[in-house]
């Protein structure tokens, strides 16, 4: 029986992003969909699977797109830090520090 | 439904046996492929389905042991082989992957029909529970109609699946041989329809599905074995030492 290689991902709850639970053989489509329930989703850990064919994922690994040779830290969220400015802006407010908004790096 | 007479009550006492014993046998032979099955995806979803019928089969006993004051693990591993009332199908040994696939196929589109008239019970525990198993069964159904047509596809698994369905056949016929007190279950609406009735919608529906594979459709024209439930092999006399003999070992213990 010829099998293929099926990459499975499950959603925990409505909304949820999609994670990678892993792989199943099977040698079709119909088949692959039981294992992947049998694996990722019988024990009621998942609202949802997405079944997908190995061979259809498109694979991105160029260390010279993904690992660029020079310090990007600055395209980072974390290279900017907010926090002393973030406190400033509410002495000027005359708002107590902390409170409901996020603290730290934005 | 405490209001029953004694003879409903006991006829459906021999109703929910029956429903136990199919799910129990069947879960218990189909574990034997745990470990054994064609490749490892397929061995753990038929140990998953068989213990999906294990646990069908417990929830039929817990509701016979709150009728008969008795207890489910009693009812379960406490009887001796003759005791036990499933259906001739279930009384043969696993067998190859087609004997199986075959017998699944007969089980499952039988305990479709049963399941779909007891969802519609006046007995509301009887109901609830059947609706809650077709939501599995489904699942089942899917699964198995899945190989079905695999080994209807080739040669030699096809004269494996044809074999196996005619040394099978009479026996599932058993699923519907009617009980001695089906008449105070049907009036009550228990039983929502007899078991003559389910046989024919059964037939049907398993005519469809075998003539779309291509398979031979099997003659139904002599009624069902009177014997059906009763008569014991040593097959399941042998599978009845296994599955029994933990209780067996330390009879009364709390596990």
């Amino acid at each position: 029986m010829p099998e293929r290689v099926w990459e499975v991902f499950r959603q925990e709850a409505e909304g949820d992003p999609f994670i990678h639970g892993g792989s199943v053989n099977a040698p079709d489509e119909e088949l692959a969909m039981h294992y992947a329930r049998e694996f990722y989703g019988r024990r009621q850990e998942s609202v949802r699977l997405w079944v997908v064919p190995r061979e259809a994922i498109v694979e991105l690994d160029d260390p010279d797109l993904l690992q660029p040779p020079f310090d990007r830290s600055f395209k980072r969220p974390g290279g900017y830090l907010i926090k002393h400015k973030l406190e400033a802006a509410r002495e000027r407010a005359g708002s107590p520090a902390g409170g409901s908004e996020p603290e730290g790096e934005a | 439904m405490t209001d029953l007479d004694a003879a409903t009550r006991e006829a459906l006492a021999e109703l929910l046996l029956t429903l136990a014993d199919d799910e129990f046998v069947l879960g218990f032979w189909d574990s034997e492929w745990t470990g054994i099955a064609p490749m490892l995806e397929e061995d753990v979803a038929t140990s998953s389905i068989a213990q999906d019928e294990i646990g069908h089969a417990k929830a039929w006993y817990e509701l016979l042991a709150e009728l008969t004051d008795d207890d489910a693990d009693r009812i379960a591993y406490g009887r001796e082989p003759e005791g036990y009332r499933h259906a001739a199908l279930m009384n043969h040994p696993r067998t190859d992957w087609a004997f199986t696939v075959a017998r699944r196929f007969l089980y499952e589109t039988a305990d479709a029909v049963r399941l779909e008239a007891l969802s519609q019970s006046s007995h509301p525990e009887i109901a609830g529970l059947a609706a809650k198993m077709r939501r599995e069964e489904t699942y089942h159904l899917l699964h198995w109609s899945a190989w079905m047509r695999r080994l209807a596809d080739s040669l030699e698994t096809r004269s494996r699946l044809v074999t196996a369905l005619e040394r099978l056949g009479p026996d599932a016929e058993a699923i519907f041989t009617p009980l001695a007190g089906e008449a105070a279950l049907v009036s009550a609406g228990i039983l929502p329809d007899g078991l003559a009735t389910l046989r024919a919608a059964w037939h049907e529906r398993m005519a469809i599905e075998l003539r779309g594979l291509g398979l031979p459709v099997p003659s139904v024209d002599a009624p069902p074995p009177t014997e059906g439930r009763t008569q014991r092999t040593d097959d399941f006399r042998w599978l009845w030492g296994e599955f029994t003999s933990v209780a067996r070992a330390d009879p009364g213990a709390s596990w």
